[in-house]
């Protein structure tokens, strides 16, 4: 037992260790971990709930995590022994060493997979714990994993999703199992980019298919969607839409986040959104025949009156469609905006008008009628004003000698030199904080096979190429001066 | 308006045509002497069908007309109408003996002529093919088929030897594609005539290429070109050469009205009113020269009055018809555009006054122009003003750089996340084609509380 505690307590040691030192002791310290339970494994699980209380899973996270996967997986721990251990997991989880972790990453993994089957945590723990996991793990959760995958689909399945958003806003640019990553660093590394260190040998992550990395941006979406973060939600369906395709593929995922990203584009603008340019033509084409019914909603959306929205929607609604397409809640909204959008719209007519004349210039399209009395309108405003959708201010006379009316505020103000240069200065930073992501692409692709061999082809077609047009020249050359013999020989 | 004229103009209200109540200010004699061919019974007709006050006269002289051709359809057109619209009078019945030979006489002289070019064509003698064509052509012109005719017409083409054949040619087709309102198949004909015609004849052939070019954009609702076209017609031209078509004052009437509704004032002012060659075409149309005065001088609502009083005429012409309220409409949104121009703010009941129509206030016209974006202003209903918005271009500015700057974040980033997964090799492979992905269905993932 002491000798356990004391193999367990030795890593990290107490001194600084450069990468390379640090890189070897750690794999020296799991080794020995492995022979202290292959030499005794009932002695080893039976000593591993005390060893827990005095290992620190911060300092010592390679052994802690050891040890949790012992009790976890014996069969001889009894339930109360488990659910006791829960909560150390979850410490664990929310403290462990993210450069220690490094070393152990199918450990972890198996953890966390099993977090995600919902077999250790009740769901709302899990989710939170997940994510902040993922987020130990590549802060900046630039790198796609299949944790990230599981993260979302566990989050939307059990309605947990506030503490997944952190890790959902994170943009991301890597993904795992990408070619060209050149000679093997040390884990240890702390300056290593994220996919340097996150890689399926490593175990942090597994190999992911294109319909996994689909499939994360739409159920992303569905997350902002159930928050009510239209605009990451527009942003994630985006994604889906523009995917890179070759030879005219497309899924039937991002026909589904097409459609619903015509809806979302209705609530968020107001009116149908257009394809990004970035768009590739097969799903181009398959978003026009398959989306149709979506297009002809935005198209009614538009116009002045509710009346096509409102028939097209009753005759999507007799052949059940939108429940078929899982949409209903979605266009549900959708119909409740467009009174709201008409009164958005009358801010570029107006700059003062009175709740009257509001209701008598929009309708309502559930009912394709205008709304009974002033109060209803002014609630409906008010509620606009408060979500942020518009940008004004309902004002009341005192006296009652003028009616109640909105004045609009204008959208943008005019800023100052010194907020406008603030603002592009955090731009301009932002874009450099890319930096470091650009250098490791272009290194990766620079040290890719296909470019060395496209290079070296390239520089020998260079020469050859010379060559010949010397040759061409000189040809040529001597052609004209025969010509010209000729014909001064003629004359 | 007794009952049968009543059943009449229900039955044309029915078939969408336009009717007009006010009396017009030409005299019908004395307007129709103006035209030559198979324009004087279209323009009768259309008068006959749309005006209350000279419906029985004009389609009586329609009648009359169609008697005088041998176009035995639009005979029996005139005397339909006039038949629900005075049923009491002489005209209104057919005059079965005239339809019965005259049909004869046109069956007889199609057979007649298709022989004799059948001759020709034996001969080989291109200028008497020519003739042969053409004499067909007119032929079925003038009994009223028109396809017939403009294929006829288009057959003369291969044998035509001198320039003045070629303009010959593409007068007779762009003549019948006008009469078969088809403006597309005028620009194309036009455009064959304009490469081709030389000094010879050159004011009268000039002076039908821009006139019909001229209807042909009115067609089109090329407002602008169609002005343009108008304006450059050549004063020079005798009236006969293109009055098959369109007449002296009809040019003066379309071009005035037309710039009015496209021209600023400024071009307006030196495109209509300093044109010394179209100012003889104005003179013969006082009126539309006061209204452009006007509007150039800035009273607007004296223009719009002087031109309302003239719309019932307007609405009489047979290529205007259509295009009148949109061109009045136009005009009327330029007037109010201009007449903003100098002021910041505007209240509406100034605005009322001058442009206000009782029956319609003001503001909704003002609202669908805002909508439109022809005018550049916000309405505030409860102090009752209108604010100009001017533009603010450094607020552009700042604006336009902001999303520059985002959107090249964005894109980085885009093309960053497209990189890596080109390089982890997820680009969606064509041969896994449909439902291969479908795994997320709706099945698996119900929606979950977005309402």
């Amino acid at each position: 037992m002491d000798h356990i505690v004391s193999v367990l307590l030795s890593f990290p040691p107490g001194n600084e260790l450069s990468n390379a030192q640090y890189d070897k002791a750690a794999q020296a310290h799991i080794k020995k971990i492995d022979k202290l339970v292959e030499e005794n494994v009932p002695a080893f699980a039976a000593a591993a709930p005390q060893c827990l209380e005095l290992v620190s899973p911060e300092i010592n996270s390679l052994s802690y995590l050891a040890l949790l996967r012992i009790v976890l997986a014996d069969e001889k721990t009894t339930e109360a022994q488990r659910v006791g251990v829960l909560p150390k997991l979850v410490t664990f989880l929310f403290t462990f060493d993210p450069r220690q972790i490094r070393y152990a990453g199918n450990i972890l993994s198996a953890i966390l997979r099993a977090i995600a089957n919902r077999e250790l945590l009740p769901d709302s723990v899990a989710v939170d714990s997940l994510a902040t996991a993922i987020l130990r793990i590549n802060p900046a959760g630039s790198m796609l994993t299949s944790h990230h995958i599981s993260l979302v689909q566990l989050a939307y399945e059990s309605n947990c999703i506030d503490a997944s958003i952190p890790v959902l806003e994170k943009t991301v640019v890597f993904y795992p199992g990408m070619k060209g990553a050149g000679e093997k660093p040390f884990p240890s590394d702390m300056t290593l980019t994220p996919p340097a260190y996150i890689t399926v040998d490593s175990g942090l992550t597994t190999k992911l298919s294109t319909t996994d990395v689909l499939q994360y941006d739409l159920l992303c979406g569905l997350c902002f969607m159930a928050k009510r973060m239209w605009q990451q939600a527009f942003d994630a369906l985006e994604r889906v839409i523009t995917y890179p395709t070759k030879d005219t593929a497309c899924s039937k995922i991002m026909v589904e986040a097409h459609n619903k990203w015509i809806l979302v584009g209705l609530l968020l603008y107001g009116k149908t959104p257009s394809l990004p340019a970035i768009t590739s033509p097969g799903p181009q084409k398959m978003f026009a025949t398959l989306g149709k019914p979506y297009a002809s909603i935005g198209k009614a959306f538009e116009s002045l009156t509710p009346d096509t929205l409102k028939a097209e929607y009753d005759t999507f609604l007799g052949q059940n469609f939108f429940a078929e397409e899982a949409n209903r809640a979605l266009i549900d909204l959708v119909m409740m905006h467009y009174q709201r959008w008409q009164i958005i719209n009358l801010r570029d007519v107006y700059t003062k008008i009175s709740l009257e004349e509001i209701r008598a210039r929009t309708q309502s399209a559930e009912t394709c009628a205008q709304l009974k009395t002033e109060k209803e309108i002014e609630t409906l405003v008010q509620a606009m004003i408060d979500e942020g959708m518009l940008n004004g201010v309902i004002e009341k006379s005192e006296d009652g000698s003028k009616p109640a009316y909105l004045t609009f505020l204008s959208l943008t103000e005019e800023l100052s030199e010194y907020e406008f240069g603030e603002k592009m200065l955090a731009t301009a930073q932002r874009i450099k904080e890319l930096a470091p992501i650009v250098k490791a692409t272009s290194e990766r692709l620079a040290t890719s096979r296909e470019y060395i061999r496209h290079l070296v082809k390239e520089q020998k077609r260079e020469k050859d190429g010379g060559s010949r047009d010397i040759a061409v020249a000189f040809e040529s050359s001597i052609e004209d001066e025969d010509l010209m013999t000729g014909i001064m020989a003629g004359h | 308006m007794n009952d049968s004229l009543l059943a009449f103009f229900t039955a044309m209200d029915n078939q969408g045509g336009v009717i007009v109540r006010d009396t017009p200010k030409f005299d019908l004699d004395l307007y129709i002497q103006n035209y030559r061919g198979r324009t004087r019974f279209d323009r009768l007709l259309l008068i006959g069908r749309s005006s209350v006050p000279l419906c029985v006269d004009a389609l009586k002289a329609a009648i009359a007309e169609a008697k005088r051709s041998r176009d035995t359809h639009r005979y029996r057109e005139a005397v339909e109408c006039l038949r629900i619209a005075a049923p009491s009078e002489p005209e209104a019945s057919f005059d079965q003996a005239w339809l019965e030979s005259t049909e004869a006489f046109n069956r007889a002289e199609t057979h007649r002529l298709t022989a004799e070019l059948k001759g020709y064509k034996n001969n080989l003698i291109k200028e008497s093919i020519r003739m042969g064509n053409e004499d067909l052509a007119k032929h079925l012109e003038s009994t009223g088929d028109l396809n017939g005719a403009a294929e006829m017409y288009s057959k003369m083409r291969p044998d035509v030897s001198t320039p003045k054949h070629i303009a010959d040619v593409g007068r007779h087709l762009v003549r019948v594609s006008l009469q078969r309102r088809d403006w597309g198949m005028v620009s194309a004909h036009l455009s064959k005539m304009g490469s081709s015609h030389n000094a010879h004849d050159e004011d009268s052939v000039s002076a039908f290429l821009k006139i019909s070019q001229g209807l042909s954009y009115l067609g089109q609702e090329k407002f602008l070109e169609a002005a343009m076209s108008f304006l450059l017609t050549n004063p020079a031209a005798p009236e006969a050469s293109f009055n098959e078509i369109a007449s002296p004052n009809d040019v003066s009437v379309y071009g005035g009205l037309l710039a009015l509704a496209s021209m600023d004032r400024k071009d307006l002012q030196t495109h209509v009113l300093d044109n010394p060659s179209f100012r003889t075409y104005l003179e013969r149309e006082p009126h539309i020269r006061r209204a452009i005065t006007q509007f150039v001088n800035g009273r607007y609502s004296a223009c719009i009055a002087s031109l309302e009083a003239h719309r019932a005429d307007y609405l009489l012409d047979i290529y205007l018809q259509k295009h009148i309220p949109k061109i009045y409409a136009d005009i009327r949104s330029k007037c109010i555009v201009q007449y903003l121009i100098p002021f910041s703010c505007v209240s509406l009941d100034t605005l009322n006054t001058a442009f206000g129509i009782p029956s319609q206030p003001i503001e909704e016209e003002l609202f669908s122009m805002i909508q439109a974006g022809t005018l550049q202003a916000k309405i505030n209903t409860i102090d009752k003003h209108l604010t100009t918005v001017s533009a603010n271009p450094r607020l552009k500015l700042q604006a336009s750089a902001l999303k520059t700057a985002r959107d090249f974040e964005l894109q980085s980033i885009d093309r960053l996340r497209r990189m890596s997964l080109a390089a982890a090799d997820l680009e969606l492979k064509g041969h896994k084609k449909m439902g291969g992905h479908g795994i997320v269905s709706s099945d698996l993932y119900d929606e979950v509380t977005v309402g």
